[in-house]
């Protein structure tokens, strides 16, 4: 394992951070809130902290497995870690690990912030808190690979690492291409988004801070209610894109060309049935107990499935005032996630669709003992290794998420707020129930309880794996199998 | 007619052997010197050894005088290569083996007519449509189709009891009144085979030849005392490339189907082409793993292995645990003859099939299809009455046709006629005779 190819990366990495920095310290000086001085500090810092370490270290193009994960891993903790600099340095927030909670439900695309009262804050702040989810969607490393050639060869097995889902698919021969094509994709969407929400009255600061947002899957908002009070206009716009940044890139590249390839996917077709048959059960449960109208009812219902199923977790209504019926359905989707290379978390429609597959498929089994079973995505099938991965995925996703909220009991959170809040740190989700409902932050939890929850959204964007091998002994072993 | 076989392989020889029985010449181009030296010591045909797909051999062949070359090796680029080369020598009429998909699909890469391929022939896929359409009538123990499938030639025990058993051809006709749906070609009892005469009587026991219309086949089998059948659940055991078209066929047909094989690797291959069967990782003579997947109530079981000693233990198995109609692939030919013995119901020769296939299809002028029966010698021909026919303009009752044949059928465009003594055939009718081999020269000499 060689740590100069790991530093390497992750210092070229600041040196984009920083830039992002200066962009928004520029818009920053335009408002005159006063926090353009942190903004630019925090990206002088974060340039010559990454400017050094790149020109201190080399990276040739050759990249080991066990090395794209230590490079990954890094990527995304010094990026979190050099991303924190602007709360700290504006004194919007004094605690560090508060700070890199906010910096890393950033870049994870979670949204769970600590703030309480939002609309107090600056407004290069909040635009950089904003941006941290847009950066973070697609995938720095991503964006590394887009922009420069400079991980060659080895930027496969990092886009692997990176990339949500069993399978990345490549659209292009060329890794780069792909990575280019899946951000011109994400700016498209981005740009659309932006669009219709300035059309809609939100002016361009809401609308572009917005729009990071929603096509990052990620949650924060400028507004303390999140998107309660936004007209039943911009909260449409908001589920259509939300779908739509739940969906699998490049399927909407195909689509462009072809305009069946989204029908003909059988996981758009399963991603799409779970968001309609479970946005039509909770409609009907509450409009059975409530009084409001049908049209706020269907908006509401329909808002919060696809808000939790692409944890994006943007709320429009207080989901712990419904039925409990309601509530528990809606708990039952903060597993499933959006469709594999989407920029959503959670296990990922693929994986739920597999396993339910596969678990059909060992009832059988017991019919058959000695049949042979394919399971099958569409007609395509899939492969042993790829069904016993993503089996042993699912169980290491839920034993995360059970060691998290253990981790949180033993820090004196209550086991409900504990569960809850474990299981939508892993999923990216950001809101969950009890002390963490929608109504909530997170800002009194104790810094201990923090620390737990950043390290599960850094777990569960790399999609555990990434992460947990970096953690297992057998990786630093000289005669590992990766190296 | 000059024709060339590319290829001395089984399908190969007996496609030689076939044609050079009726008169052709037949050039044979084969690789290996010894199998070409076995073709040249048992028929009467030219062998040239050489590599079908050079063109010395083919010129050594006298290709360019050929009317037709039979492309029949078991590699199927070699088979597409020497007909695309005897296109451009200028054979007329070029037929090529193939087995691979990719190559007869229509979205393959490269057209028949790029490649120079009149006709394509599937040996698995021929052997598995002779296979389903065995399995689909738990009667019979041969099919044959005519007519682009318009009529059938069906063979089938006739069983005590039933209706036909003791009735003379004669009385079977009056019986039905004109309004009878079949004509009895042949009859095959004690191993010898006659073509009947009016006063001929059927008993049971016989074997019986029939040509009836396809929309009228079901009502055969409760004639010879068989119970109507529907095909619902199949097992197919061995996944052998023929296997595996056999269980596709199947499942298209919305039956229910299990395959066994017994290599790990190939079911996985099964279960991924097959998504509709139930693929079973499982040797086909293991007795104890075929009753608890339901052999006894399985109303079809194909022995479908490559190996002839395997599928007969298989398929006996099977009859014996209680599988209504089990049918066994036989590669060897001489082992043909044992299938009745042993009380397995239909064999199917994957070889035969194939050569079948070829000879119905590239017959041309007068004679059009041609069915070999493996149990019995007689052949039936499709002929084309033409206007130098002698037998054209005649009531059937005055030509003077041969005993050891029978015109089992006339189309006449659209209409499909079983014929009686006063029928009059006319030239563009197209007839199906069935004779014993020592009648085919005259029959034929009455269509010239």
């Amino acid at each position: 394992m060689s740590l100069s190819k790991v530093a390497n990366v992750a210092g070229l990495l600041q040196i984009f951070v920083a830039l992002a920095m200066f962009a928004t310290g520029l818009v920053a000086i335009g408002f005159g809130d006063g926090d353009a001085v942190a903004l630019f500090q925090s990206g002088v810092i974060t340039f010559l902290a990454g400017w050094a370490t790149y020109m201190a270290t080399r990276f040739d193009e050759e990249v080991t497995a066990r090395e794209g994960f230590a490079i990954v891993t890094m990527a995304w903790t010094t990026t979190a870690l050099f991303g924190c600099l602007p709360y700290l340095l504006s004194g919007v927030l004094d605690s560090p690990v508060a700070a890199f909670f906010e910096s890393m439900s950033g870049f994870t695309t979670t949204g769970a912030t600590v703030f309480a009262d939002i609309e107090s804050l600056p407004r290069g702040i909040l635009l950089w808190r904003s941006l941290t989810h847009w950066i973070g969607g697609m995938g720095i490393i991503v964006l590394v690979i887009a922009v420069l050639p400079y991980l060659g060869v080895g930027g496969m097995q990092l886009f692997r690492a990176e990339v949500p889902g069993p399978t990345p698919e490549r659209l292009r021969p060329r890794i780069a291409q792909t990575a280019k094509l899946l951000w011109m994709v994400y700016f498209g969407l981005t740009a659309v988004v932006a669009l219709l929400y300035a059309l809609g009255g939100l002016g361009v600061y809401d609308a572009l801070n917005h729009a990071f947002s929603t096509i990052a899957t990620g949650g924060f908002s400028t507004r303390n209610s999140s998107m309660a009070e936004m007209s039943p206009y911009i909260q449409w716009v908001t589920i259509v894109f939300m779908y739509l940044a739940g969906v699998n890139y490049s399927l909407h590249f195909r689509a462009a060309t072809n305009r069946l390839a989204y029908v003909r996917d059988a996981e758009w077709r399963f991603y799409t049935a779970i968001l309609l048959g479970s946005a039509a059960l909770i409609v009907t449960l509450n409009a059975l107990s409530g009084d409001v109208g049908m049209e706020e009812t269907i908006r509401h219902g329909l808002f919060q499935v696809v808000a939790i199923t692409t944890t994006t977790g943007y709320v429009t209504s207080d989901y712990e005032a419904w039925v409990p019926g309601a509530r528990m359905v809606l708990f039952a989707l903060f597993f499933v996630g959006g469709m594999a290379g989407s920029t959503s978390g959670g296990v990922k429609t693929l994986r739920v669709m597999l396993l339910i597959k596969q678990t059909a498929n060992e009832l059988r089994r017991h019919l058959h003992p000695r049949a042979v079973f394919v399971t099958r995505i569409g007609h395509r099938p899939m492969k042993d290794e790829v069904v016993t991965r993503v089996v042993g995925f699912v169980v290491l996703y839920l034993i995360l998420c059970l060691s998290g909220a253990i981790a949180l009991s033993f820090v004196g959170i209550d086991p409900y707020t504990a569960i809850t809040g474990s299981i939508s740190s892993v999923g990216n989700i950001g809101p969950a129930f009890a002390d963490l409902g929608p109504t909530d932050n997170f800002g009194w939890m104790p810094s201990p309880a923090l620390g737990v929850l950043t390290f599960l959204m850094l777990v569960g964007r790399l999609e555990i794996y990434t992460v947990l091998l970096l953690l297992h002994p057998e990786l630093w072993k000289r005669r590992s199998a990766f190296h | 007619m000059r024709v060339v076989v590319v290829g001395a392989g089984e399908v190969g020889f007996h496609l030689a052997q076939r044609l050079s029985e009726e008169h052709q010449d037949v050039v044979v181009i084969e690789a290996d010197p010894a199998q070409a030296d076995h073709a040249a010591q048992q028929l009467d045909v030219q062998t040239v050894v050489g590599n079908g797909a050079s063109l010395s051999a083919l010129e050594q062949a006298d290709v360019p005088s050929a009317a037709m070359l039979l492309a029949v090796t078991s590699r199927d680029e070699v088979n597409l290569i020497a007909c695309l080369a005897a296109k451009r020598l200028g054979v007329p009429y070029t037929v090529a083996r193939i087995s691979n998909p990719d190559y007869y699909q229509d979205d393959a890469v490269l057209s028949r007519e790029q490649l120079g391929v009149d006709l394509m022939v599937n040996p698995e896929l021929e052997c598995a449509r002779e296979t389903v359409a065995l399995l689909q009538n738990a009667a019979f123990t041969e099919v044959a189709d005519f007519a682009d499938g318009r009529v059938k030639l069906v063979g089938l025990k006739v069983r005590d009891g039933a209706p036909v058993a003791g009735k003379t051809i004669r009385e079977l006709r009056a019986a039905f009144d004109g309004g009878y749906h079949y004509v009895t070609a042949a009859i095959v009892r004690g191993g010898v085979t006659t073509i009947p005469k009016p006063e001929s009587t059927i008993e049971a026991g016989d074997r019986i030849y029939l040509l009836a219309p396809s929309s009228e086949i079901d009502d055969v089998p409760p004639l010879a005392g068989y119970d109507r059948f529907t095909l619902e659940r199949a097992m197919v055991a061995g996944g052998s490339a023929e296997g595996f078209h056999i269980a596709k066929a199947l499942g298209e047909l919305g039956v229910e189907c299990t395959v066994l094989d017994r290599d790990r690797r190939r079911c996985v291959e099964l279960a991924e082409r097959l998504p509709k069967a139930l693929v079973l990782h499982a040797d086909a003579t293991d007795l104890e793993l075929l009753e608890m997947e339901g052999v006894s109530g399985a109303d079809g079981f194909v022995s479908a292995t490559g190996n002839d000693e395997t599928n007969l233990l298989s398929s006996l198995l099977a009859k014996e645990a209680g599988a209504k109609k089990v049918l066994s692939l036989v590669h060897t030919f001489q082992y043909l003859k044992l299938v009745p013995a042993v009380g397995v119901d239909a064999s199917i020769s994957p070889r035969m099939s194939t050569v079948n296939a070829i000879l119905r299809r590239v017959r041309r002028g007068r004679v059009m299809t041609v069915a070999t029966l493996s149990g019995i010698e007689a052949e039936a021909i499709e002929f084309e009455v033409s206007h130098q026919s002698r037998i054209a303009g005649q009531a059937l009752r005055d030509v003077e046709f041969p005993k050891e044949g029978v015109v089992g059928t006339i189309l006449r465009g659209d209409e499909i006629i079983l014929p009686r003594g006063e029928d009059v055939l006319k030239p563009g009718d197209d007839v199906i005779v069935f004779a014993l081999p020592d009648a085919i020269p005259a029959v034929e000499a009455l269509f010239d």
